[in-house]
């Protein structure tokens, strides 16, 4: 798992992703954001860095 | 109040299944006890494939029953779904080409959500056996052949109407007690083989954990023959706009008589969605109000699944549901019983014709016990996935069938059942490699079942010209030598190029392969199959 800085423009995500979900309340967010996670998941593909990931959410 | 008329449903006339007659046992009018190599309680699909197995193998066996019919009283059919590796075990054991003029050839599967297809899968593609992936029949259709077959055999001791009292484990053998009609008796069992199902009094008089848990979900069968024609393919419903946003299975068997499984709300009340009018409406609500058709079979179940530590206590053995159940997505219940009884027949038949020692029956835990683990896991996540257990697993369900019904990538995530497979088997002292199966392939002229029966000890398969005395260590062993070209299936499907060596196993998985072995790894791959 990557936890070093690896997004090119950060700032650029940050407002993409929030302005996405602007208009959306906490129902449809949680929806929009599950299916976001999918997404990437399957961006990733490596089962052990999905499994490092989704264990370390838990402890932020 | 819904009132019903009685014209809006019939059922189908009931099944006549066979009997057969219950005889008195020698030890009923003798009063002697005598000891018998192998005892098998219970002629259910593992008790029956194993009798079979062994009769097979030249191996006598006596086999108890506490019915006079197979099947499940007052039920119609159990297992439906029986896949590629009972079937090649079938087909070894003479009774495939009755399942399949019987039954349904069947590969393709699809699920669906609302009207939407979002995953569908072709298990064909896969495959290079001479069997097909999957063939649906009713159960008791099997164990019928099974029976018939058995008494062809003719050295299995079956015996209806004798159920099992008690059992007391000895150092060398098994007491059994007895009951039949006309009174108890006891025989003394080598091995006794518990193959009595999920409520194994054998298991319970032991009072050993299995470990088992009781589903919350609902499901409701309605067993049914319509005029509506539909593919033959499994199809599966996430969430069914006939059925409330719920689960559907839809599945045709033998006889023209479709399976189609509700799943029903968690609080539902089993009589209640059980009754012919109100299965009725849901079968209109899916296929249209002016289909015509006859129910087969209406039942309501909640799955249980469990799984013992220890397939084996000194000389009694469990196999089937006695050992293992599972929820039914995937079918891997009975077909995992069927591959039991594959998995021992071979090792009890050389044990007790002093041909190995007898050690090489608790490989049948080593790789049994992970094969059947493996299965509870795997239908565990299905069972999960069909019924989220609170509104966080439902928005995580929403978001995957939402994706899949757009991308490919999040259609294999959708889970209505992984098929049961032949499972592989770890590693150990007697699969140094660990073990997979190996498919029903044809080769120069003939298949590896067919040579299976004809060399039931096993087989070495050598790519390219066998070295001599290669050759000659595994005839001594009494396994048949065939060579194979490089290119042809079987090699490949094997693994093997030229100067390969494999040695498949009498239940056809594969012990070794290499190329070219050394002279250790050869005769230790030997020495485990004679």
């Amino acid at each position: 798992m990557k936890t070093e800085p690896n997004i090119a423009d950060p700032d650029a995500f940050y407002a993409a992703w929030t302005a996405a979900q602007q208009d959306m309340n906490e129902s449809e967010s949680a929806d929009y954001n599950a299916r976001l996670v999918l997404l990437l998941a399957n961006q990733i593909g490596d089962n052990t860095i999905l499994e490092a990931c989704v264990q370390a959410a838990k402890n932020p | 109040m819904e009132t019903s008329k009685p014209t809006d449903f019939r059922f189908a006339p009931e099944y006549e299944l066979p009997r057969w007659p219950f005889a008195a046992p020698p030890e009923l009018t003798s009063g002697k006890t005598q000891r018998y190599p192998v005892v098998i309680a219970g002629a259910g699909l593992s008790g029956l494939t194993l009798a079979c197995d062994l009769a097979a193998r030249g191996v006598r066996s006596v086999l108890l029953d506490d019915d006079d019919t197979i099947g499940v009283r007052g039920a119609s059919s159990r297992g439906i779904c029986y896949a590629q590796k009972s079937l090649e075990i079938f087909d070894r054991l003479g009774i495939f080409e009755r399942i399949r003029d019987k039954g349904i050839t069947w590969n393709v599967g699809r699920t669906l959500s609302g009207s939407d297809e979002v995953y569908s899968f072709d298990l064909a593609v896969e495959s290079c056996s001479e069997q097909p992936p999957f063939i649906n029949i009713q159960q008791f259709y099997v164990e019928w052949f099974l029976v018939e077959r058995i008494q062809e055999l003719g050295l299995t001791d079956l015996r209806w109407k004798n159920s099992i009292k008690n059992v007391q484990a000895h150092e060398d053998h098994v007491r059994v007690q007895v009951a039949t009609p006309q009174g108890e008796y006891t025989l003394e069992a080598s091995y006794l083989i518990d193959a009595t199902g999920a409520a194994s009094p054998i298991r319970t008089q032991l009072g050993l954990n299995a470990h088992s848990s009781l589903g919350e979900d609902r499901w409701c069968i309605t067993d049914v023959r319509f005029s509506k024609p539909l593919p033959k393919e499994r199809w599966t419903w996430t969430d069914a706009p006939f059925n409330d946003g719920r689960g559907v299975w839809q599945h045709l068997m033998g006889d023209g008589v479709w399976r189609i499984d509700y799943q029903m709300a968690a609080d539902a009340d089993p009589h209640a969605i059980s009754r012919p009018e109100v299965a009725a409406k849901r079968l209109r609500e899916q296929l249209g109000a002016d289909v015509d058709f006859e129910f087969v079979w209406i039942g309501p179940y909640q799955y249980r699944d469990h799984l013992l530590d220890e397939f084996r206590h000194g000389r009694i053995f469990f196999i089937g549901d006695a050992a293992h159940v599972v929820s039914p997505f995937g079918a891997r219940g009975g077909n995992t019983g069927i591959q039991d009884a594959n998995n021992l027949g071979w090792k009890l038949a050389l044990v007790l014709n002093g041909a190995a020692d007898a050690t090489l029956l608790d490989s049948y835990q080593a790789e049994r016990h992970p094969a059947a683990a493996e299965n509870l896991k795997v239908t565990s996540r299905t069972a999960h996935f069909l019924a989220p257990r609170n509104a966080v697993e439902h928005r995580l369900r929403r978001a995957v069938i939402a994706l899949a019904r757009r991308y490919r990538f999040a259609r294999p995530m959708v889970n209505t059942g992984r098929m049961s497979v032949a499972n592989d088997y770890p590693a150990t002292r007697w699969l140094p490699q660990g073990g997979r199966t190996v498919q029903n392939v044809s080769f120069n002229g003939g298949s590896v079942m067919q040579a299976l029966r004809q060399s039931p000890r096993g087989i070495a398969f050598f790519v390219g010209t066998p070295r001599g005395d290669l050759r000659e260590q595994a005839i001594a062993a009494g396994l048949s030598v065939h060579e194979l070209t490089a290119d042809c299936a079987l090699a490949r499907h094997l693994g093997a190029d030229e100067g390969s060596v494999a040695l498949v196993r009498p239940d056809a998985y594969l012990a070794m392969c290499a190329r070219p072995p050394t002279a250790d790894q050869f005769k230790q791959a030997l020495e485990i199959l004679k």
